[in-house]
């Protein structure tokens, strides 16, 4: 989750969300390549009252300022394509979750074998127990097995609303009337925080997701009680 | 006795051959220095955190310390 001070994005749960990361890194790697170039060129020409009001054109220079970006466009695209099919592979999961946005509370179904669903809400700031998140706990999370290609199908009930978790790397759109398809798999088990992350209304901060990754076995305890509860 | 002539031409041009490869050097340590003090420490990172990491081990204490709501502690 998120820590106070940070610069960065959270720390990775999935292996998309590391490709991502090191995509990241070295994007900005080529980002700071640029600023320092630029900005040394902006000091040395405003630090000198040299100046050729008479160039009317250069083709060595014309031709450098071509194919340097062009160059370095492509060093981008590579990586990113490649980030863009991975993302897209066929993963076979081995389970499907609706995940519906309502304001301003999430949803979530599981009806592969049997008929589970329940909702989720924020826990009120003054109902928080010590150790909890402020904004960020829900009554009910997600609980999914970690290691496991998991389909989750998005959709809302009234407003636009967006199924975030950062360190899964994963954002899809909430939109009524259609029902969008995001998929992952958890590297590690734990318990993983988002937020919505489409305008929706007065309580849009208010509607957090949380994920809680857990061995197969708890898993499926966990399902058989909300059954049981529902 | 008379003053050498000053040089009065090129003098944005030699300046340019001074600074620009500067600038050009100065950008790619940038680079480099990014690469081997960010990129390739974090990549070792989620590495070597991957190498030794026992998910049974931290799925108990995470699970010990209370922080899921699908399993409880083993003493509750």
């Amino acid at each position: 989750m998120a820590h106070p001070s940070q610069l960065g994005f959270q720390d990775a749960a999935s292996p998309v969300m590391e490709e991502l990361l090191h995509f990241h890194d070295h994007t900005l790697m080529i980002v700071f390549l640029i600023s320092t170039l630029v900005l040394y060129i902006i000091v040395a020409m405003v630090t000198t009252k040299l100046t050729n009001k008479f160039i009317l054109d250069s083709q060595e220079i014309e031709i450098i300022w071509t194919l340097l970006p062009a160059m370095i466009l492509i060093l981008i695209a590579l990586p990113s394509l490649r980030i863009l099919y991975l993302m897209d592979e066929i993963n076979d999961p081995h389970l499907t979750i609706k995940a519906m946005g309502h304001q301003w509370y999430w949803s979530y179904e599981y009806t592969d074998y049997e008929d589970l669903g329940f909702d989720s809400y924020m826990v009120p700031t003054q109902d928080l127990t010590p150790g909890q998140f402020r904004l960020l706990e829900t009554d009910h999370r997600m609980v999914i097995p970690v290691d496991s290609p998991i389909r989750v199908l998005v959709s809302a009930d009234d407003v636009l609303h967006s199924w975030a978790v950062p360190s899964l790397g994963i954002k899809m759109d909430a939109v009524p009337g259609r029902l969008n398809q995001t998929a992952f798999i958890t590297s590690r088990p734990g318990v993983f925080y988002g937020q919505c992350s489409e305008i929706c209304g007065a309580n849009h901060s208010f509607m957090p997701i949380v994920v809680e990754a857990v061995p197969l076995e708890h898993f499926e305890n966990w399902s058989s009680l909300m059954l049981e509860d529902a | 006795m008379s003053l050498p002539k000053p040089v009065m031409r090129g003098l944005l041009a030699k300046r340019l051959r001074f600074h620009l490869p500067i600038a050009f050097t100065l950008a790619i340590t940038a680079a480099i220095a990014f690469k081997y003090t960010v990129t390739e420490p974090r990549k070792k990172a989620y590495a070597d955190f991957y190498k030794q990491y026992d998910a049974v081990k931290e799925f108990n204490a995470m699970r010990e310390a209370g922080i899921f709501e699908s399993v409880r502690p083993s003493g509750e």
